[in-house]
């Protein structure tokens, strides 16, 4: 399922060795997410994929209790925001029970089995 | 100089229309945005020949394109346009510029949908392709159930603030022959709905519908030719947040601030003129966000402004007078500018409401663009 082709393959790649990886600009150095072919700040297409500190703080969370989609996971899912300290903003999901989560809580990335999409990040609290 | 966008009755609103809305099988999108022409035009007594202009919106499943809109309603307007995101004041800000350069001063405002009964079910994660499929991140609800959440926590938002929006529009909705959903809801029932997607329940999110909108706009001129009631565009404004997931807090869409900067030096009003406000509600938590942004109610006290009467059914305020897209029907906004003309023209039947001479309409697209409108009476 993260199998892919497509710009975004070393993050995939990167989360199945244990490493949170985004593109770093070359020229000046942004840090991106979503790939991208072409620099946001700069508009450089020099960069190269860069393994970062993999903690970040939750910006906030949801929890899907319909399927929009037969590719979605069974219901009910939880999705969060996290802001990484790089700076990268990623939609992820969370460990453990919602009831415990919250706005704001820092979390640190594992690297687990995912339904079928095969090794990807999932953020835990930081105890 | 007149600040940007002071369009100041240059354009105006000289007729509306719709089709019915809901389930509308064996039609296609584009033979509905054309029905919706026909009646429009029909009603306002417009010849089809005195249309020289013709913006159309995209519509799900590559519909509403202006070359086949054109062939199908056999027309050869001197000017015509497609947007992928009408959106109505996006459309309408489009018609006001063309008309002010002169390409053409009587421009048709076109839209129609099949999505109810082609099926969409916007499973596709918006935006371009990224981490949101992996996770299942879709639909509309999930970034704004991310941003409700947010804004829970940091300003004590209750579910029961953000209830009163859908509660308000249905009031309003039970009188709309139009709307879709006309059945009273009470806060209780509303808080008794199961989530859809926590924090959002069924009743903050809009159900999608097949329909038609159009709206014929004109140069001043023309506009007195065309109609004794004329409704001007008083002011524009726009804002784009193209950067998207580059900007930081991207779901509360901060950029909506400045359209809020703008639209009122653009109309020449103060706040405080307008009599009825319209915003577009793909989501209750859309009007909450516009609600604060442009400053009718404080951070945090959506709920409190509804409990007062500040804002909404039967308060100071009236707020999305047709029920909105949650309990009218989803028309991409289109409908809320078609009820904003008929309240100004006294239009509006059992929904009538007292002293309306001027109205606002605040609309985002998603996460990239954000829009507002100032319409007026004409004098």
């Amino acid at each position: 399922m993260t199998e892919s082709l497509a710009l975004d393959a070393p993050f995939w790649e990167g989360a199945r060795t244990g490493e949170l990886r985004f593109q770093r600009c070359t020229d000046c150095g942004f840090l991106r997410w979503p790939a991208a072919g072409v620099c946001p700040e700069c508009l450089s297409r020099s960069a190269v994929w860069e393994a970062v500190e993999p903690v970040g703080t939750v910006w906030s969370f949801v929890i899907y209790h319909r399927s929009y989609s037969r590719s979605a996971p069974p219901p009910p899912y939880l999705v969060a925001l996290v802001e990484l300290d790089c700076g990268v903003r990623l939609i992820t999901t969370l460990a453990g029970s919602s009831a415990d989560h919250t706005v704001g809580m820092r979390v640190r990335a594992r690297f687990e089995e995912f339904l079928d999409r095969g090794v990807v990040p999932v953020f835990a609290a930081v105890e | 100089m007149n600040p940007p966008g002071a369009v100041r009755g240059r354009s105006a609103i000289v007729a509306v229309g719709n089709t019915e809305q809901g389930e509308l099988p064996g039609i296609s999108a584009d033979e509905l945005a054309v029905e919706g022409l026909r009646r429009t035009l029909a009603q306002a007594g417009i010849a089809k020949g005195a249309v020289n202009g013709l913006i159309t919106c995209k519509s799900y499943g590559g519909f509403g394109i202006d070359t086949a809109i054109g062939r199908l309603a056999g027309m050869n307007p001197s000017y015509s346009a497609t947007l992928d995101y009408g959106t109505c004041n996006f459309s309408l800000h489009l018609a006001t510029a063309v008309i002010e350069a002169g390409l053409c001063d009587v421009v048709a405002i076109v839209y129609g949908t099949t999505q109810r009964s082609q099926r969409n079910t916007f499973s596709t994660p918006l935006g371009h392709p990224d981490e949101s499929s992996v996770y299942g991140f879709l639909n509309v609800a999930g970034p704004a159930a991310m941003a409700f959440r947010r804004h829970m926590s940091l300003h004590g938002t209750t579910e029961a603030d953000l209830g009163e929006v859908a509660v308000s529009q249905r009031r309003y909705a039970v009188d709309n022959p139009l709307a879709i959903f006309r059945e009273p809801m009470s806060l209780e029932q509303y808080l008794a709905e199961p989530y859809l997607v926590e924090p959002l329940r069924r009743s903050d999110l809009c159900m999608i519908s097949d329909g038609a909108a159009c709206l014929i706009v004109a140069s001043r001129e023309r506009a007195r030719d065309l109609t004794d009631k004329p409704v001007d565009v008083l002011g524009i404004a726009q804002q784009t947040g193209l950067r998207d997931r580059q900007n930081a807090d991207q779901w509360m869409r901060p950029w909506i601030e400045q359209v809020a900067e703008r639209i009122y030096p653009a109309a020449g009003i103060s706040q405080a003129d307008v009599d009825a406000l319209y915003i577009q509600d793909p989501t209750s938590m859309w009007v909450l966000q516009m609600l604060e942004y442009y400053g009718f109610v404080a951070t945090g006290g959506v709920g409190e402004a509804f409990r007062r009467g500040a804002v909404g059914h039967g308060g100071r305020l009236p707020l999305n007078s047709n029920g909105g897209q949650l309990s009218e029907a989803y028309m991409w906004g289109f409908l809320h500018l078609c009820e904003a003309v008929r309240q100004l023209r006294g239009d509006a039947g059992e929904r009538q409401l007292p002293g309306i001479e001027v109205a606002q309409y605040c609309s985002t697209y998603g996460f990239m663009k954000a829009a507002s409108t100032v319409l007026a009476r004409s004098r």
